[in-house]
């Protein structure tokens, strides 16, 4: 067993994962809006005065059916939280370093995660307000909103 | 209520996620897919104090615990010990492409193995009820082999059996 070691190599591969993602009747509406009106819609629940977003069927509180409970929001709103993704992934939507925000729009009392540009993460602060920037190409995906981004 | 009900467009999203890896063979394993690459030949490993081969190999024989490493050429032809055939159009994970069906694959008892050492791969044969238990294979080779268990492109059935009879 001498050079056992010269036997020893290293093979490249990779794994695709193909799947889909059914966004469903509300997800849909949601999307499509985005996609076709630029337009970023939450759902209101009256009993417990909430506005949800992304949207969903069902109030996560008190469980009424909100699926007709449309509210149009505006595409601004503030930074409640924030990471900075350093390393790199294919399935990123982009290069790092990048920011993931979590953004409440005003209007809304739950906030959703997206992607920030807003110059040096070393100076970003939970509080910033941010407006929405819509890709110029949309396809119904939450990506349709390319990123969000400083109000001067 | 199904008249009243709105025609929505729904939205679906598909995607295929590429994770690259990178497999390290080992000594043990990396002989055996070098085999493979440069001179197609397939290896077993054998173990020193019961005598059973493994294809492909492990570092240690499986019931002895003790490191195999004495090696033989096995095959290229074998016996289908038994096999599955495969109508679940599955992705290839390499591709993602959703693979044909139906599939076989087959176990192969490969000539010079000794033991329940049973070779795993496809086996190419376009009419599935052809296949049984006992028919002779062949490995056949890719032309350009990388290293990999997919230089050996599938095992087909060798013609000519005499044993006939079957129904």
């Amino acid at each position: 067993m001498s050079a056992r070691e010269e036997h020893a190599f290293v093979v490249e591969g990779k794994m695709a994962l193909p799947y889909q993602y059914f966004a469903g009747t509300v997800g849909s509406t949601f999307l499509v809006a985005l996609r076709d009106e630029q337009k970023i819609l939450g759902i209101r629940c009256d009993t417990c005065n909430k506005v949800f977003i992304p949207p969903r069927a069902t109030c996560e509180r008190c469980f009424s059916d909100l699926t007709d409970k449309w509210v149009e929001l505006p595409g601004t709103g503030i930074v409640t939280g924030f990471t900075v993704v350093r390393y790199e992934e294919p399935y990123q939507p982009k290069k790092p370093p990048f920011v993931l925000a979590l953004i409440r729009l005003d209007g809304a009392d739950t906030p959703f995660v997206h992607l920030l540009e807003s110059g040096d993460p070393a100076e970003l602060q939970i509080g910033l307000k941010v407006k929405a920037v819509f890709a110029e190409k949309r396809i119904g995906s939450l990506l349709d909103i390319s990123h969000f981004a400083p109000v001067p | 209520m199904a008249e009243d009900e709105v025609k929505q467009e729904l939205i679906v999203s598909k995607q295929v996620i590429s994770v690259p890896q990178r497999f390290a063979t080992g000594p043990v394993m990396g002989y055996f897919l070098q085999e493979l690459r440069d001179n197609a030949r397939i290896m077993a490993n054998r173990c020193p104090e019961c005598g059973r081969h493994q294809v492909p190999p492990r570092e240690v024989c499986a019931v002895c615990r003790l490191e195999a490493d004495q090696w033989d050429e096995v095959g290229p032809e074998g016996v289908i010990r038994h096999y599955d055939i495969v109508y679940y159009a599955s992705p290839d994970p390499l591709t993602g492409e959703t693979r044909e069906v139906p599939y076989v694959l087959a176990w192969i008892k490969l000539d010079g193995t000794s033991g329940d050492a049973y070779f795993w791969h496809m086996l190419k044969e376009n009419d599935p009820s052809k296949i049984r238990k006992g028919l002779r294979v062949r490995a056949v080779f890719n032309e350009n082999r990388v290293g990999a268990p997919s230089d050996i492109r599938h095992f087909e059935i060798i013609e000519a059996q005499e044993s006939g009879g079957e129904q």
